[in-house]
């Protein structure tokens, strides 16, 4: 008798923790499921594309949601492993039933998830894996690229380099697969715009390589006119700061994607190098438009801190799912990809559209210069010089060229 | 000076000197490593989390003393003693027990606390990265070997890695504990039976050697942005220049870590292309010649 007793006691216990933990989706609601890196070093840049969709859902809901129901979210942790995203995408969508897929910072990642949702036929939203392969050789009909990619980064950098007067030019960055992307995309894109341009070397090293000084003093050694450095994560970080500590920046220009974005430069306060060239796709003080200040406002109440480029991405993403599903006037996959294809929406930094051909969210690139601002405690962009989409976007043509039949 | 730059080219020179510079931080880690490696017998995966608290430590002591010049000096004094503390709670409350058991279950061990303890760095400090300022005295840089400039900050590095390595050798040879060590890491039986208490010794050896990996972290931490993930860059490294010196020789450590640097800056000037395997390439022509290190292993 004690023992039944017991045994129904566990069971009651398992049971509460099952409800407790399995998060309830009542069946009138839009399911989102978001796949993430939400450990380790990703988290930084993570973090704010969930914090910007939150925003965004939020305020949806609060007027009374897409079609009279509400945008509902849950979220996996892929421990930016591609082999624990495709799990995580198929646990999403066989036991939550999860309408929509979102997310991941890993391009192998987000490659096998869209792999998943093709076949599962799911719209599928890259929010900040930066591979060109995402939307070019794998694209296809369910998924959307909310972020730049690589190509995109390279050529809006290279259309703004064509215009200055460097001739020697040096290359270097990370050793794996989103160093080389970036650093071939604006090296290819810029011989092209600028017949001139001489390439006198190249450095690679080791993925998150802390000491950049014995490179740095190496090419200084060669004088090259102007450095196009292809790191990404804490690296751009570590190289700005051996830039300053060996006086590169003082003396030779050089450009990094990202350079100028908040992600980079909040760390280093006042000591970060000025006169370092980047790109951004977004900038929470630029433009300083009525829209773009009271996002960043927002932001800020809701968080505590300052947006970085990723909070837009994931902001833009909860609105375009809402107004495709308003356009589209039911809940339906495919009426909402039919939808989304060109569908233009208002965003803090100016109206936004998705590419009809690619799905390819068409987003300008802000091409500026490290600069001390006395406003902040941080260095800002500045000298922004906007490069629009229609002035670098790889044509239709040429992302389905890529496409495999 | 002529006379020197017409026998070695003044870029040469100054890739040699930050080679060296490198090398401090280097053999600061992987002496600590090697160190408890050869009395302990613990192959420490974790003293790369210890390395990344070192660095995150640094960050939050030179913030609560306004981040300037004392901030630094602070957290270089403060920054090692608060992670030998934390040694030795990890030591007197986990390893302690587990000093019989394999290798392997004592990798898997350390292993599991790098994991743990990197959590607990998220936990505490966040995703976002940090960045130490340089002390305002050692900003800037110095023009060296033919105009060349040389960050000040290394020039400070190339006078603390001599310091560090002669105060390691007169603990190690000059003191008591030290010799009781040495013995203890070549027959821990012999030195328990004549009435030596070796847990202790044991503790003694691997609170200095995570003392070590915190300073390493302290110095490194002006030069880097401090993130998560900087222990395993750091931890490959310092295993490689371990097994080349000889395991649980920290005069390896230094030579290893010699190597390692040196090989690295010089072949990023010969080949700047590939000069990612150079390192490497050193570490596999040592373990041709001398599978067991260069120096004489306690093994």
């Amino acid at each position: 008798m004690r023992k039944a007793f017991h045994v129904s006691m566990c069971f009651m216990f398992i049971f509460g923790l099952l409800a407790v933990f399995t998060p309830a989706f009542s069946a009138d609601t839009i399911k989102v499921g978001i796949v993430d890196s939400y450990t380790g070093p990703p988290t930084a840049y993570t973090k704010d594309v969930l914090d910007g969709f939150r925003l965004a859902v939020d305020k949806i809901n609060a007027k009374g949601g897409v079609l009279g129901k509400k945008i509902e979210y849950t979220t996996r942790d892929e421990k930016f492993k591609p082999d624990i995203a495709l799990a995580m995408a198929k646990e999403l969508v066989m036991k939550e039933k999860v309408d929509i897929l979102m997310g991941t910072i890993n391009s192998g990642s987000a490659l096998n998830v869209s792999n998943f949702a093709k076949k599962e036929k799911i719209p599928f939203f890259v929010t900040y894996a930066k591979s060109e392969k995402i939307i070019g050789q794998e694209g296809h009909h369910y998924i959307f690229n909310m972020n730049e990619n690589t190509e995109m980064a390279g050529r809006a950098a290279a259309v703004a380099l064509s215009k200055k007067p460097f001739v020697k030019y040096w290359i270097c960055g990370d050793d794996y697969e989103y160093g080389h992307a970036i650093a071939d995309a604006v090296w290819k894109n810029l011989q092209k715009l600028n017949p001139k341009v001489k390439k006198i070397g190249e450095s690679w090293w080791k993925l998150g390589e802390a000491d950049f000084t014995p490179y740095i003093t190496q090419i200084m050694g060669a004088k090259p006119d102007f450095i196009i450095v292809a790191t990404g994560g804490s690296s751009m970080v570590n190289f700005q700061k051996a830039a300053k500590a060996t006086g590169l920046s003082q003396k030779i220009p050089f450009y990094q994607h990202t350079a100028t974005e908040l992600g980079t430069l909040l760390s280093q306060g006042k000591d970060a190098p000025e006169g370092v060239y980047g790109t951004s796709n977004y900038l929470f003080y630029f433009p300083d438009s009525p829209a773009n200040k009271a996002f960043a406002e927002e932001f800020m109440k809701a968080y505590k801190r300052y947006p970085k480029a990723s909070a837009l991405t994931g902001y833009m993403t909860a609105y375009f799912i809402a107004e495709g599903f308003k356009k589209a006037g039911k809940i339906d996959n495919e009426a909402l990809i039919k939808a989304l294809e060109g569908l233009k929406l208002d965003s803090p930094i100016g109206p936004l559209s998705i590419r009809a051909c690619d799905h390819q969210l068409e987003l300008p690139t802000y091409f500026g210069v490290t600069k001390k601002d006395p406003k902040y405690d941080f260095l800002v962009s500045g000298s922004n010089q906007v490069v629009s989409p229609n002035d670098y976007m790889p044509t239709c043509e040429e992302v389905l060229k890529l496409r495999k039949k | 000076m002529d006379f020197i730059y017409a026998v070695i080219p003044p870029q040469v020179l100054n890739q040699i000197f930050v080679g060296l510079s490198r090398t401090t931080i280097l053999f600061i880690v992987s002496s600590g490593m090697s160190l408890i490696l050869g009395v302990l017998r613990i192959p420490n995966v974790a003293h790369g989390s210890l390395y990344m608290i070192g660095a995150f430590m640094a960050f939050t002591v030179s913030k609560a003393f306004g981040g300037g010049t004392t901030g630094f000096w602070m957290a270089l004094v403060l920054v090692p003693v608060a992670v030998a503390i934390l040694s030795l709670i990890v030591e007197r409350g986990l390893f302690q027990f587990l000093y019989e058991r394999e290798h392997l279950m004592l990798l898997l061990l350390t292993f599991a606390c790098s994991l743990v303890l990197g959590d607990l760095v998220k936990l505490i400090w966040g995703a976002e990265y940090k960045s130490v300022p340089v002390p305002h005295m050692f900003q800037g840089f110095v023009p060296l070997f033919g105009g060349i400039p040389f960050p000040l900050y290394n020039m400070f590095l190339l006078i603390v890695g001599p310091v560090v390595a002669i105060v390691l050798w007169l603990i190690v040879n000059k003191t008591k504990i030290g010799k009781i060590a040495r013995a203890a890491a070549v027959d821990r039986e012999m030195v328990g039976a004549v009435g030596i208490n070796v847990s202790w010794v044991f503790a003694f050896v691997f609170v200095i050697g995570c003392l070590l990996a915190g300073l390493g972290g302290a110095l490194v931490a002006p030069t880097v942005s401090v993130t998560l993930g900087m222990d395993h860059t750091l931890i490959m490294e310092a295993f490689l220049i371990v097994i080349i010196g000889g395991l649980g020789n920290i005069w390896g450590a230094l030579l290893g870590a010699l190597i390692f640097g040196l090989s690295q800056s010089l072949g990023i000037l010969i080949w700047s292309q590939f000069g990612i395997v150079f390192p490497y390439l050193a570490v596999i022509i040592v373990l041709l010649f001398r599978p067991t290190g260069l120096l004489k292993s306690t093994w």
